[in-house]
């Protein structure tokens, strides 16, 4: 998984995460897997998913500590749906 | 035929279970231990939940000698339970119904383990005494509804007994109420403690404040055993709920008591609600620890009846909860 970011140290923003997929139908699975679930922390931050061709995109933007717990909690829920996705993968033919 | 595969995690335990119309073919599960007198928090649960689920996962399926085309349907829990460790376990559970292409339902965690018992016990319309580290209810079905008839106002039973249980230091492996059990049974002398029945109500907060104090002044002026302590709470806080359990008895008119939950495990309460049973023609039902303990095959029978009478979660709408009361869902599957 390669990631590319620009951050900006003074507010705490991150203004994209890119996350690429072998497919489109599989970053749409990810997509699909991460975005149900709120943000734990009601005021503060602002989470944005979405999916272009075959790469997941994240914007947040916020103070820099509530960032760094965000996006530490999206990586780690990241990582789990691609090992999901390795082991009982590829998606079936709809 | 219906096969359906259930995951749960909504506390420390994770476990994936499938049934196939009635019949358990797995139920894998893992428990988070914590040292002595330590708790399980949230995000190291979840970090529990997450390394091994994918494991428990392949047993599921291996266990039961499936594959995933098989499976007609993924049940997981929506809640209520501790946040992190719900939305790892939704993940998978989302991430496998896409792959696999089949639907998906939240079930609600208390359901699931009514469902379960009513499974195995063939319980007829129990008044169900639901009792965990995370729930303490009283519950009745009445038309299409699982009716909170009385519950706990602050803390549940389960959570007293751990936390108790962290105080006086006792191991948690397999989990500290069965330590407190055992304990329990080498206690000779009765410590009184407070009473705390509120109607159809009961309350433990109060009893954990005070046998927290009573066990650092007793213990080390040698007034007491530890083993003691753990006998006075246990005929304390099981003598609260037989009376809960009674009362709601004598308002439905209902002749049958199903116990499910963690602390259902425990045999002196199921004795107790045994005797009370008794004096009232009354018939006792509970399971052993495979299902009194959080399961994945207990969200798997509670979806397998919500999928057969026509419900699906879309995904969108299968965030987590950490709250979700069991009379919210509409019971479709019962008259």
């Amino acid at each position: 998984m390669e990631t590319d970011g620009e951050t900006n140290q003074e507010s705490g923003k991150l203004e994209s995460l890119d996350v690429p997929f072998p497919s489109a139908r599989e970053a749409s699975i990810a997509l699909r897997s991460l975005s149900p679930d709120r943000e734990p922390r009601k005021g503060g931050i602002t989470k944005h998913l979405t999916v272009a061709g075959s790469t997941l995109s994240r914007w947040s933007a916020d103070e820099a500590r509530i960032l760094r717990v965000s996006v530490n909690s999206f990586l780690d829920h990241l990582k789990l749906v691609l090992e999901t996705m390795e082991m009982f993968g590829p998606p079936v033919d709809l | 035929m219906t096969v359906v595969i259930g995951f749960e995690g909504s506390a420390n335990k994770i476990g994936i279970g499938i049934i196939r119309d009635g019949e358990v073919l797995s139920n894998p599960r893992r428990t988070y231990i914590t040292p002595p007198g330590q708790g399980f928090m949230p995000s190291d649960t979840a970090r529990h939940h997450r390394a091994v689920i994918l494991t428990v996962l392949k047993e599921a399926l291996e266990q039961a000698g499936l594959k995933p085309a098989d499976i007609d349907c993924v049940a997981y829990t929506k809640g209520p339970g501790m946040g992190a460790p719900l939305v790892t376990v939704a993940l998978v559970a989302r991430t496998v119904a896409q792959l696999w292409g089949k639907p998906l339902l939240g079930v609600n965690h208390c359901i699931g383990h009514i469902e379960m018992g009513r499974l195995i016990t063939k319980a007829n319309n129990p008044t169900v005494l639901y009792v965990s580290g995370g729930n303490t209810q009283v519950i009745a079905y009445s038309e299409r509804r699982y009716r909170i008839f009385g519950e706990t106002i602050d803390i549940a039973v389960g959570n007293c007994l751990d936390r108790f249980a962290r105080v006086i230091k006792i191991s948690n492996d397999p989990s500290p109420g069965y330590n407190i059990e055992q304990m329990a049974k080498k206690g000779s002398q009765y410590v009184e403690l407070p009473y705390t029945v509120k109607g159809m109500d009961v309350s433990f907060s109060g009893i954990l404040s005070y046998i927290e104090e009573a066990a650092n002044k007793m213990l080390s002026s040698g007034q007491c055993t530890a083993e003691d302590l753990c006998f006075s709470l246990q005929e304390t806080v099981f003598s609260m709920l037989v009376e809960i359990t009674e009362r709601a008895m004598a308002h439905c008119g209902s002749q049958e008591v199903l116990i499910v939950g963690g602390v259902g495990c425990n045999l002196r309460l199921q004795e107790m609600m045994g005797v009370m049973c008794q004096e009232r023609g009354a018939k006792l039902f509970a399971t052993d620890e495979r299902f009194c303990i959080d399961n994945g095959a207990m969200i798997a029978q509670a979806g397998w009846e919500m999928f057969r009478s026509g419900q699906v979660t879309e995904l969108e709408d299968s965030w987590i909860t950490q709250r979700y009361r069991t009379d919210e869902v509409e019971v479709t599957w019962r008259d």
